[in-house]
């Protein structure tokens, strides 16, 4: 534990609101998330999932930035927006609910544009989170973000599909491993013949703290991948790219080229328009046709509220382990599909 | 509106979604997520029933409730929370017990799908049986610290929650505990127990003081140890008289308990010799003569902070006191019941485990720990329900689509495993032909002395706490009819301190045992033996044997499938309070298990070749997972 950490000590209240954390991840990690702040772009389903998860870690301060109003699809994933406030900017609508789950953490709300705001604003946080962006949004946070090592995490939600993406640059952390059992001071118990029953098990196995780290590539290469399925190696390679990746790609492209995204007001063409991408996307990555299911215009609309508690918990969790510095962060995809219950953990772009 | 919007719910999906009704079996952690999910998605009816009131503790993830709901029922703050995510959803909050008579199979027939958020074995394996009886979908779950599963059980089709024997009961030798304990948790539960034999109930298996029958001890040693404990004074050696009444004739002085307990006692395990040969031996205390030193860990605050032995002795003292003034307002033959969020409570098991822990050389704990050891509690992150809360939504549409035969046990991992799935999910299995649940005609043989086993054990600790039955009636299969056990409140009570024998029970008597309310008929048959091994009073065999889990799968989160170990359900003391709470109460587990558990499913996880469990053999299921794919939270 750092000095400048170790002085905040958590107070009784915190030690019985977070205990059942605590107990899991331990008072350094939770020491560290109490002095993060993070950056949270984009307040449809996903983001009300992640804002959710990471308040009620107790975080230090969390700031909701939109530009966008709230429509009638936020209804179906998006309950940090009470259903009278259709019409009003999503972050502002967001706030009071936001601040209710954890009176401890500092919540504001920023209606600007992300694309608005300058590089020192991005480099102010400990962690950038964005949502519902298209990829040149995206590209230019990472850069950003990199320059100014903060931890970035980008995420979203298609229907029934949704993914994380992060790139923490050169992330250090600390993992518990075991360590071989010595043979203990007092003699144990089998040795003495006693019963020694398996389940009796109690002191937790013997382990030792060890300091790593790990490298991540950049959105741009992760999205750029080419894939050969010409060769083994190729296609071994693309073996282990879910298709969801690739359905991604399209949804990413479709909300680059509309400024939109899929909306059942415009249905039909809309998944034309997913259609041909499809075709364009498969073409450019180098991948055959069934790498990505022809149907999945049919489950790509709207923000499905289990999805986003599946992807929002996924990335939530991953933005805890990386301000609290524990554990392997998922380097450096996560996909989920509800359509076949498939949820990958994928390194693309390395 | 919610997601029964144009194109997202295909075909009839979405009204068959709107038009479902669902009953969701517990309001904590996974439940506040699930309800949720629910009324975003566009479910319109949904009855939600949890016995459990609210708790500071479970703030940090229940978002559905807030400081100001503190000790109100979490069924109905969760209904008033979720009605403001959709007002137009039609939501029944019932704060009680889903295993009260009330909720008879008629109540399970209305619903469209069941879904459990529940914590504990008890009430799983009721609502199994109860969803088996009206056969209604249910979908199960679980979570424990950064895992969770999902899975669906369905009458005829798959497996049912109790198709695969659960592991056994986690329990420590009585000899380890009152002899020669080695770790904390020996001595957490040598305090729980002197807590039990101080001011609560009176169980002959806590007895606290010397065993002199340890296996161990070879009977001259034993002999021997008997001859000299005559000679000490009426304090030392092993008290004949009750702990309790010993205890009360001394006004519960602190300074004669401590020696006792601490001094006499340990003088007395120290003349029992063969223990020591290869172990180091206890070193007795004086109330007088107490270190002070602690190891310089300070942390502000008292529950993180080691206390030294002398400030476990002057803790120790308090809480004597405390402890009996409280015990006084029970009035004549009242007791107290040990709870973990009782302050005085955790504060004598703190105290007195350190101070036994310091007596035999085991290292020390904060009071922080020995909570977690003490009150079996489980960690709970918002993440993980989340999660498992979705998937099992998920599950919930894929059984409203029609498609119940694609539905899977999906297992939430902590890291990937060799083929990339952080999520995996495994195909459904068959039921068991000899499940002794949801088989045609169940079975299942129980082993018992029956000239020295008692029917009223009969019917609480096989029938009800191993077999699962909440109000049974068992009739003899001997012609006559005889009743032994009825559900009528006092027909049989007289019968309870009965042996099997006196009824003529005898090995191959058939008994037939019924739930009313359950709906299920059980068929045991006596097996009777002179001795049991490892002081064990009863063993269910039988079928079953066929069936003992592998170790691995005994290590067991919480999970809600029976093969993969399950919660611990018969573990726990506090058997009342765990209905219906959710996972931060998994007072039957022990957190170190969910480090066993992690540990497992990695060793599972990264082998490529070990063929996992029986679900593999399907072709099926290595189509849908591979056969390295399929991980037991167990
Ligand atoms: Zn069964």
């Amino acid at each position: 534990m750092t000095a400048d950490t170790k002085e905040e000590n958590i107070t009784e209240d915190e030690a019985a609101l977070y205990d059942r954390q605590i107990r899991l991840w331990g008072l350094d990690a939770q020491r560290r998330l109490r002095a993060a702040s993070v950056l949270l772009v984009g307040l449809r389903g996903l983001g009300a999932e992640v804002a959710k998860n990471i308040v009620l870690s107790g975080i230090k301060s969390l700031t909701l930035l939109d530009p966008t109003v709230a429509d009638e699809e936020d209804s179906m994933s998006q309950f940090l927006i009470p259903r009278s406030e259709v019409g009003k900017n999503r972050a502002e609508a967001s706030l009071e609910r936001t601040q209710l789950l954890n009176p401890m953490v500092k919540v504001t709300a920023d209606t600007s544009n992300i694309d608005d705001k300058d590089d020192a604003f991005i480099k102010s946080f400990d962690v950038v989170c964005a949502t519902g962006c298209g990829t040149t949004t995206l590209k230019r946070l990472d850069r950003v973000c990199q320059e100014g090592a903060v931890k970035f995490y980008a995420g979203d939600v298609f229907g029934f599909y949704g993914f994380m993406f992060a790139d923490l640059g050169t992330h250090e952390y600390a993992e518990e491993v075991k360590k071989p059992k010595h043979a203990e001071k007092n003699v144990s118990s089998e040795e003495e013949g006693e019963p020694s029953p398996k389940k009796a098990k109690v002191e937790e196995p013997e382990t030792t703290t060890v300091k790593k780290s790990m490298k991540f590539p950049v959105l741009e290469d992760a999205l750029g991948a080419k894939f050969d399925s010409s060769s083994s190696e190729g296609k071994k390679k693309l073996r282990q790219i879910p298709n969801t990746f690739f359905i991604t790609k399209v949804l990413l492209e479709f909300l680059e080229q509309q400024k939109r995204r899929p909306a059942s007001s415009s249905l039909e063409g809309d998944k034309k328009q997913l259609s041909n991408l499809r075709k364009q996307t498969l073409d450019t990555s180098g991948v055959s046709d069934n790498k990505m299911p022809e149907d999945f215009t049919e489950y790509c609309f709207g923000q499905l509220s289990p999805v986003c508690a599946v992807v929002g918990g996924i990335l939530g969790q991953e933005i805890i382990k990386a301000v609290s510095q524990k554990d392997a962060p998922h380097n450096n995809f996560f996909f989920y599909s509800g359509t076949d219950d498939g949820g990958f953990v994928t390194s693309i772009g390395s | 509106m919610a997601a029964t919007l144009k194109g997202v719910l295909q075909g009839s999906l979405a009204d068959n979604v709107k038009n479902s009704k669902i009953l969701v079996v517990g309001a904590g952690g996974i439940g506040c997520e699930v309800l949720k999910d629910l009324v975003l998605t566009g479910f319109k009816t949904i009855e939600v029933i949890d016995l459990d009131t609210i708790d500071v503790s479970n703030l940090n993830r229940q978002f559905l409730f807030r400081k100001e709901h503190v000790k109100k029922s979490k069924s109905q703050v969760a209904r008033e929370s979720v009605l403001k995510f959709n007002p137009d959803v039609d939501i029944k909050a019932y704060h009680d017990s889903v295993m009260s008579p009330d909720y008879d199979v008629n109540f399970f027939k209305q619903f469209t799908l069941v879904l459990n958020a529940l914590d504990n074995r008890a009430a799983r394996n009721h609502v199994n049986r109860m969803c088996l009886a009206a056969d209604i979908p249910l979908v199960e779950s679980g979570t424990a610290g950064y895992l969770g599963q999902v899975t669906v059980i369905k009458k005829g089709l798959t497996e049912c929650y109790e198709c695969q024997p659960k592991p056994p009961q986690k329990t420590f030798p009585g000899c380890t505990i009152r002899n020669t304990p080695s770790e904390p948790i020996h001595c957490v539960v040598w305090a729980k127990h002197l807590f039990n034999q101080l001011f609560g109930e009176d169980d002959p298996d806590q007895d606290v003081s010397p065993d002199t029958e340890d296996p161990e001890l070879t009977a001259e040693a034993g002999q021997s140890a008997l001859q000299s404990e005559a000679k000490t004074d009426e304090i030392g050696g092993i008290e004949r008289k009750s702990t309790r009444v010993w205890a009360m004739n001394t006004g519960y002085d602190p300074e004669k308990l401590f020696n006792k307990l601490f001094r006499d006692d340990i003088k007395y395990l120290l003349s029992m010799e063969t223990l020591w040969k290869k172990r180091r031996p206890p070193q007795p205390l004086n109330m007088t003569q107490l270190p002070s030193d602690t190891d310089g860990n300070s942390s502000a605050i008292r529950d993180q902070r080691q206390w030294s032995v002398k400030e476990c002795a002057n803790v120790f003292s308090d809480c004597l006191g405390q402890l009996k003034k409280e015990l006084a307002t029970q009035g004549d033959g009242g007791m107290l019941v040990w709870d973990k969020d009782d302050e005085t409570a955790l504060d004598f098991v703190a105290s007195v485990a350190n101070i036994r822990a310091h007596i035999f050389g085991i290292a020390m704990k904060t009071r922080f720990d020995i909570k977690s050891m003490a009150g079996n509690i489980i960690p709970a992150i918002a993440t993980t329900n989340a999660i498992i809360a979705g998937l099992i939504i998920m599950e919930a549409i894929k059984i409203l689509s029609g498609k119940i035969k694609s539905c899977k046990t999906v297992y939430l991992n902590r890291v990937p495993n060799d083929r990339n799935r952080l999520l995996v999910p495994c195909t459904l299995d068959p039921p068991n032909p000899k499940c002794y649940v949801c088989a045609p005609k169940p079975e299942v043989t129980v082993v018992v002395n029956c000239t020295r086993f008692k029917v009223g054990a009969l019917q609480d600790k096989v029938l009800k706490s191993y077999l699962g039955m909440v109000a049974p009636d068992v009739e003899i299969d001997d012609g006559k009819g005889t009743i032994i056990i009825s559900s009528e409140e006092g027909e049989t009570e007289e019968n309870n301190d009965k042996f099997l024998s006196d009824f003529g029970i005898r090995n191959g008597t058939r008994l037939k045992c019924d739930d009313f309310l359950q709906v299920y008929s059980l068929v045991v048959t006596i097996a009777h033996v002179e001795k049991l091994e490892e002081e064990k009073e009863f063993e269910v065999v039988g079928d079953l044997s066929e069936l003992q889990p592998q170790e691995e799968q005994q290590q067991a989160a919480n999970g809600s499938k029976p093969h993969n170990g399950g919660d611990k359900a018969d573990e726990k003391e506090e058997e009342d309070d765990l209905m219906l709470i959710e996972e931060e109460e998994f007072e039957e587990e022990q957190q170190r298990m969910e480090e066993e558990t992690r540990t497992t499913r990695k060793r599972k996880a990264s082998s490529e070749t070990e063929p996992t469990t029986k679900r593999s053999k399907t072709a099926e299921a290595q189509a849908a997972a591979g056969d390295n794919d399929v991980i037991e939270i167990s």
